[in-house]
C-alpha cells in the first residue's frame, strides 16, 4: 500500500516541478491543439519513407522511437 | 480515505495544477474508482465542466494522436545523381529506389486498435563501394565495354617518401603528387525488401498499451523486431509519458559472387586466409559460391515526454538509448589498401611502390548509440498555421555525434488543401575509424623459407597438404628428403605468408555513411481533403550531402558530395469519417440502405475487374487490390512436360541450344482502385499499379559449353542469383458504361486505355566487364506499348444466388515498344455463379479461359539470350482455370459499406507457346469501400 502512494508521489514531485511553468490549458480550449496540422507527426507514412531514407545515407539513425526495422541498405 | 483528506489540505495551500496531476495520477492506477472520486469530489463547477469536457470525443484526443481508423497507400521514388568521378566516364546510372507502402488501423474493440503496415522497396543502380587516390585508379575501362568499371585488386600504386600518393605519367614515365581521392563505383542488379508490421493497442482513458513486430526481408538480410509501447496521459491530458522498448534480431546472409570477389581480396585462397585473419565469417560452398554470414541483435528504449504549454503550442523531448552487437559492416564495401613493403629501393624518381587491395571492411562489433530529441509545435493564430521544430541530437561510442534540425510550416489554404514546406539540416562527426582509404607499411606477401634459406614450394592446387617442395643446385624439383618428384604432378608455386594483420588498425571502414559531412535538404508536401474522409497528397525533396556543409567544418572533401530526390504521392482514407458520411447517405436514401443496395449491385469473384459499376451519380469508391501469381515446377511445352534435352535442342531457335531455364517465378501486383460516377450510366476509373517480380533459374542438364566471355560470365551470374525488379506498373484509366438495367440483370462494357508508366527497360548489372543486357521480358515492369482494354460484362442475381460472365481483351496499339517489343494480345472469357451463405457471406465458383499470344519483335539492344525466356516464342498459350473465391461485406457498424474479395484461380490446364514453366495457382484479393 505504502509503495503504491509513494510512486505517484514522488512522480508527481518530479513533473509537478517541470510543469509549473505551464498555464493550464482548459479542455474547451485545445480546438488549436486537436487540428490536424498541430499533431506532432503530421504524416506518418511521409516520415516513415523519409526517415527511411534518411537512415540509408546518414550515420544516426533511428533512435526518434523505438521501434525496430529492416535495413534496406543501399 | 487518509489519501483524500490529505488531498483536501493541500488544496488550500498548494498550488493547484500539481493537485489536479496528482489525481489524474492516481487515476490512472485505478481508473474506476478515480472516475467516481471525481464526481463526488467535484466541489466546483470548473471541475464538473472540465470532466464534462473530457468526455466529448473532439477534446479527449491528444494532439499525437490520428484518426481511429485509416486507410493508406504511398509510392515514393527516390532518384540519387551522379557522382564526381573527375572525367572518368561511369557506365552506370546512379541508384535510384522505389517504394510502395500500404498501412491499415483498424478498431477491433472499443479500446483495441489493430496497425499494420508493408513496406516494399526495390532499388537498382550504382552506389560506392570504395574510396581510392584518383591515381589508383578505381575507375577504369576494363573489359570490352564502353565506360568505367570497379577495379581495386592487384593494382600497382606509387607513392612518395612521404607517403603521398603519386600519379603515374605512363609516356614519360614521371610522376607527380595527386591527393585527390576519388569514389570507386559499382552496380548492382535490381534487389527488393519486403516489411511487413503490426501493431495492437489497448487503451484505457487516459494509457495506452501497445505490443508489435514485425519482419523485414531481402536476399542477403533478413530482420525480425519487436516492440513494446506504453502512454500514459495525465495532469488533465497536458502532459504524456510514452515509453517504448525494442529488440531486432538481423541475419546477414550475403553472397560474394565472382563479381563482387575481385575487389574483397579475391581468390579462394585468399579469402581462406581471409577466415584465418578474422572470425570465420565467410563460408565457401561447393562450386566456389561464397558466403559472408553475420549475425547483429539491437536493442533500443525510447523515453518521452508530451507537454501542452497552452492552447498553441505544445512540445516533446525524448531520449533514447540503442545497443548495437555483432556483426555491423556493409558486405559489399571494401576499403582499398596499399602494402608498401619498407625493404623496398625507391626507384629512379624516389617513388615507392605499393600493391593495393580491397579488404572488407570491419567495423566494431558494439555500438552504444544516444539520442536526444525536442519537437515543438506553435499554432500561428492569424494564418492557423502549424510550426514545426524537431532537433535531435545523436551520440556513439563510434565517435559520432550528429545534430539534426527540422522544421515544417503546416498551412492549410482551405477547401481542403494543405501545403507543406519544409527544411532540414543534418551534420556528423566521422566515426574514429573511418578511413578513406589505408596504407600499410608491409608487404602484402612475403616467399617463406626454410631454415636455410631455401624458398619452399607447394602444390599450386592443393598449397595445404603440408607437402612442401625445394628445389636442388640443378633447379630439379626435389621433396623434403632431396627425392626427385615430378613437375608436372606437383606443378609446384612458391609459399607466401599473407600481410600481418596485426598491423592493420583494428577497424576501418571508408564508408561514406561514417565520413564527416553536413546535409541540407528542403521540400514540399500539396495536400487536398475531399470530403468523406478520402485525401491526395504529393510531395517532394531534394538533398544534399556535402562535407563543407559538416557544423564546426572538417569534414570529408568534395569528391565524396553527392545529393538525391524523393518524390511520393499518397492517397489515405479516414475510415470512421467514411463511415459517419455513409450513415448520412443512407437516411437520405430513404429506401433499405445504400449498403445494402451497393452489396446487391453485382459484385463478382476477387479475380475479375470491372465487374460492377457504381450506380448513382455522384458516388466514390476506393479499392486495393492484389494479385499474386506463381509459375513453378517442370517445363511444358504445349500441354506436355519437356525434358531439359528438349529445352536444350528445340527451346532455343537459331542457336547452339539453351543453357538455362526458369525454376520459378512469381509476381505480386497491388492495384489502386479509384472509382466516381459523374451520372449514373457512366463511371470513370483510375487504376495506378506497382508490380514486382522475382524470377530465379537453374542450368539445364547437358547444355552446350558456353562459347562468348557474355555467356560464360553470365550464365554463373543466373544461376546464383535470384532476379528482382519492382516498380510503378502500367496506368490504367477507363469508361464504364450502362447498357442494360433491370431488376436482377444488368449489362455494362468497360472501355479503357493502358498507360505505359511501367519500366521495359530493365538490364542486369554489367559482370566480369560485360555488359549485363536486358533481364527477361516477364520481368520488365509494364507492356511498354499502350493498350486498349475493352470488357463486357453480364451480371445477375436472384434471391441468394448471383450469376455472371464477362469476356474482355488487351489490344497492344503499337507494335513494339521502346525497348523493341510488345506482349501479345490476351482474349479472356470467364463466367461464374455465388450463392449468400450468410447475408455478409458470398461464395462462388468460376471457369476463365484465357488466350494469350507470343511476344512480337525482340529487345533492341544487348540481351544475352540463355534459355526460352529470352525468346519471344516461349511467350503466350491457351489455358484453363477454376476460381474458388469469397465475398465478405460489412452491412453496417463502424466498418459498415467495406467489402473484402479472396479468391483463388487454379490452374486446370496449360497449353502453352514454347517452352514455359506452368503455372501453380493466382491468388486475387480485393478490398473496397463505396460511399
Amino acid at each position: 500500500m505504502k509503495r503504491s502512494q509513494l510512486a505517484p508521489a514522488a512522480a508527481c514531485l518530479i513533473f509537478g516541478a517541470c510543469l509549473s511553468g505551464c498555464a493550464p490549458v482548459a479542455p474547451w480550449e485545445r480546438g488549436n491543439l486537436a487540428k490536424p496540422q498541430m499533431a506532432l507527426d503530421v504524416n506518418p507514412m511521409l516520415s516513415t519513407l523519409r526517415s527511411h531514407n534518411y537512415s540509408s545515407r546518414e550515420a544516426a539513425s533511428g533512435g526518434s522511437s523505438a521501434a525496430g526495422g529492416g535495413c534496406g541498405c543501399y | 480515505m487518509a489519501a483524500i483528506k490529505k488531498k483536501k489540505t493541500l488544496e488550500s495551500s498548494a498550488g493547484r495544477l500539481l493537485v489536479s496531476a496528482c489525481r489524474r495520477l492516481t487515476g490512472v492506477i485505478k481508473p474506476r474508482i478515480s472516475k467516481q472520486q471525481a464526481a463526488a469530489s467535484a466541489s466546483s463547477p470548473l471541475h464538473a465542466l472540465t470532466a464534462a469536457a473530457l468526455a466529448l470525443p473532439g477534446l479527449m484526443m491528444t494532439p499525437a494522436q490520428a484518426a481511429d481508423e485509416e486507410a493508406g497507400f504511398q509510392y515514393g521514388h527516390y532518384q540519387e545523381g551522379k557522382r564526381q568521378l573527375f572525367g572518368i566516364k561511369s557506365r552506370f546510372k546512379p541508384i535510384e529506389v522505389e517504394s510502395l507502402q500500404g498501412s491499415g488501423k483498424i478498431k477491433l474493440a472499443d479500446r483495441v486498435r489493430f496497425a499494420f503496415n508493408y513496406i516494399q522497396d526495390t532499388w537498382g543502380g550504382a552506389t560506392p563501394i570504395a574510396t581510392a587516390p584518383l591515381s589508383f585508379q578505381g575507375n577504369r575501362e576494363n573489359g570490352v565495354i564502353a565506360g568505367a568499371t570497379p577495379f581495386l585488386q592487384n593494382n600497382n600504386v606509387y607513392f612518395d617518401a612521404q607517403l603521398n600518393p603519386l600519379q603515374r605519367n605512363n609516356a614519360a614515365n614521371t610522376f607527380s603528387k595527386d591527393p585527390q581521392l576519388v569514389h570507386t563505383l559499382s552496380s548492382a542488379s535490381p534487389e527488393t525488401r519486403k516489411q511487413g508490421d503490426f501493431k495492437l493497442s489497448y487503451e484505457w482513458d487516459e494509457a495506452a498499451l501497445d505490443v508489435g513486430g514485425g519482419i523485414s526481408l531481402e536476399n542477403d538480410y533478413e530482420s525480425r523486431f519487436g516492440n513494446l509501447g506504453g502512454r500514459w496521459d495525465f495532469n488533465q491530458k497536458l502532459t504524456t509519458l510514452n515509453l517504448g522498448l525494442s529488440y531486432t534480431a538481423s541475419d546477414t546472409q550475403a553472397i560474394i559472387d565472382h563479381d563482387a570477389a575481385p575487389y574483397i581480396y579475391d581468390t579462394t585462397s585468399g579469402t581462406a586466409s581471409y577466415n584465418a585473419m578474422y572470425d570465420s565469417q565467410i563460408e565457401i560452398l561447393p562450386g566456389g559460391k561464397r558466403v559472408l554470414h553475420g549475425k547483429r541483435q539491437d536493442w533500443a528504449a525510447h523515453f518521452g515526454l508530451t507537454q501542452i504549454l497552452n492552447r498553441n503550442a505544445l512540445f516533446e523531448t525524448g531520449a533514447g538509448y540503442t545497443r548495437s552487437t555483432g556483426y555491423m559492416a556493409n558486405p559489399y564495401k571494401a576499403v582499398e589498401t596499399a602494402f608498401i613493403d619498407p625493404a623496398q629501393t625507391p626507384g629512379p624518381s624516389g617513388e615507392l611502390t605499393g600493391l593495393a587491395i580491397g579488404l572488407l571492411e570491419q567495423r566494431p562489433d558494439a555500438r552504444n548509440q544516444w539520442t536526444g530529441d525536442l519537437r515543438y509545435v506553435q499554432h500561428i493564430d492569424g494564418l492557423d498555421a502549424a510550426l514545426h521544430f524537431d532537433y535531435r541530437f545523436f551520440h556513439d561510442d563510434w565517435g559520432i555525434n550528429a545534430h539534426t534540425f527540422a522544421a515544417d510550416w503546416v498551412q492549410p489554404l482551405g477547401n481542403g488543401w494543405t501545403v507543406t514546406p519544409r527544411v532540414r539540416y543534418y551534420s556528423q562527426d566521422a566515426a574514429s575509424f573511418y578511413q578513406p582509404y589505408l596504407v600499410s607499411q608491409q608487404a602484402f606477401s612475403k616467399l617463406v623459407v626454410d631454415a636455410s634459406g631455401r624458398p619452399i614450394l607447394v602444390e599450386a592446387d592443393n598449397p595445404n597438404n603440408g607437402k612442401t617442395y625445394f628445389r636442388d643446385q640443378n633447379f630439379n624439383l626435389v621433396d623434403e628428403n632431396g627425392n626427385r618428384v615430378d613437375e608436372v604432378a606437383v606443378n609446384p608455386i612458391n609459399k607466401t605468408v599473407p600481410f600481418d594483420r596485426k598491423l592493420l588498425p583494428a577497424h576501418y571502414s571508408s564508408d561514406q555513411r561514417l565520413s564527416g559531412y553536413g546535409a541540407l535538404s528542403g521540400g514540399v508536401t500539396i495536400s487536398k481533403q475531399f470530403t468523406k474522409g478520402v485525401s491526395l497528397e504529393a510531395g517532394a525533396e531534394y538533398y544534399t550531402h556535402e562535407g563543407s556543409l559538416k557544423l564546426g567544418g572538417g569534414g570529408e572533401g568534395s569528391y565524396a558530395d553527392f545529393n538525391y530526390y524523393v518524390v511520393n504521392a499518397a492517397l489515405k482514407v479516414d475510415l470512421a469519417a467514411l463511415a459517419l458520411a455513409g450513415a448520412g447517405h443512407d437516411e437520405h436514401s430513404g429506401h433499405g440502405g445504400h449498403n445494402d443496395h451497393s452489396r446487391h449491385s453485382g459484385h463478382g469473384p476477387a479475380g475479375v475487374m470491372f465487374d460492377h459499376m457504381l450506380s448513382r451519380s455522384g458516388d466514390f469508391m476506393v479499392g486495393y487490390r492484389y494479385m499474386y501469381g506463381n509459375q513453378h515446377g517442370a517445363m511444358l511445352h504445349g500441354s506436355d512436360a519437356a525434358g531439359d534435352m528438349d529445352i536444350v535442342n528445340n527451346g532455343c531457335p537459331n542457336s547452339n541450344g539453351c543453357f538455362l531455364a526458369s525454376s520459378g517465378m512469381a509476381m505480386h501486383m497491388h492495384m489502386l482502385d479509384l472509382m466516381y460516377a459523374p451520372t449514373d450510366w457512366l463511371n470513370l476509373m483510375l487504376m495506378p499499379q506497382f508490380v514486382d517480380m522475382d524470377m530465379s533459374m537453374r542450368k539445364l542438364d547437358g547444355a552446350p559449353q558456353p562459347t562468348t566471355p557474355a555467356e560464360e560470365a553470365a550464365i554463373p551470374h543466373h544461376v546464383l542469383h535470384e532476379h528482382n525488379t519492382g516498380g510503378i506498373g502500367d496506368t490504367g484509366v477507363y469508361a464504364l458504361i450502362k447498357l442494360f438495367d433491370a431488376p436482377g440483370h444488368h449489362v455494362h462494357t468497360a472501355l479503357g486505355i493502358s498507360a505505359p508508366t511501367g519500366d521495359v527497360g530493365i538490364k542486369f548489372r554489367d559482370t566480369h566487364g560485360l555488359e549485363g543486357g536486358f533481364m527477361h521480358y516477364d520481368m520488365q515492369l509494364g507492356s511498354g506499348t499502350w493498350d486498349f482494354k475493352p470488357s463486357i460484362t453480364y451480371t445477375g442475381q436472384k434471391n441468394r444466388w448471383s450469376w455472371g460472365a464477362q469476356i474482355s481483351g488487351v489490344k497492344r496499339l503499337e507494335n513494339r515498344n521502346k525497348s523493341g517489343f510488345a506482349f501479345g494480345d490476351i482474349f479472356q472469357s470467364t463466367a461464374w455463379g455465388g450463392y449468400d451463405l450468410l447475408n455478409w457471406l458470398t461464395a462462388s465458383v468460376r471457369g476463365v479461359y484465357t488466350v494469350k499470344g507470343s511476344v512480337k519483335g525482340e529487345f533492341n539492344g544487348t540481351f544475352n539470350k540463355l534459355g526460352p525466356m529470352d525468346y519471344s516464342t516461349s511467350y503466350g498459350g491457351r489455358y484453363w482455370d477454376v476460381g474458388f473465391g469469397l465475398n465478405a461485406f460489412v452491412p453496417r457498424g463502424d466498418l459498415g459499406g467495406n467489402r473484402l474479395s479472396f479468391e483463388w484461380l487454379q490452374p486446370v490446364n496449360d497449353d502453352v507457346n514454347g517452352y514455359q514453366l506452368p503455372r501453380e495457382g493466382a491468388l486475387s484479393a480485393t478490398w473496397s469501400y463505396a460511399f
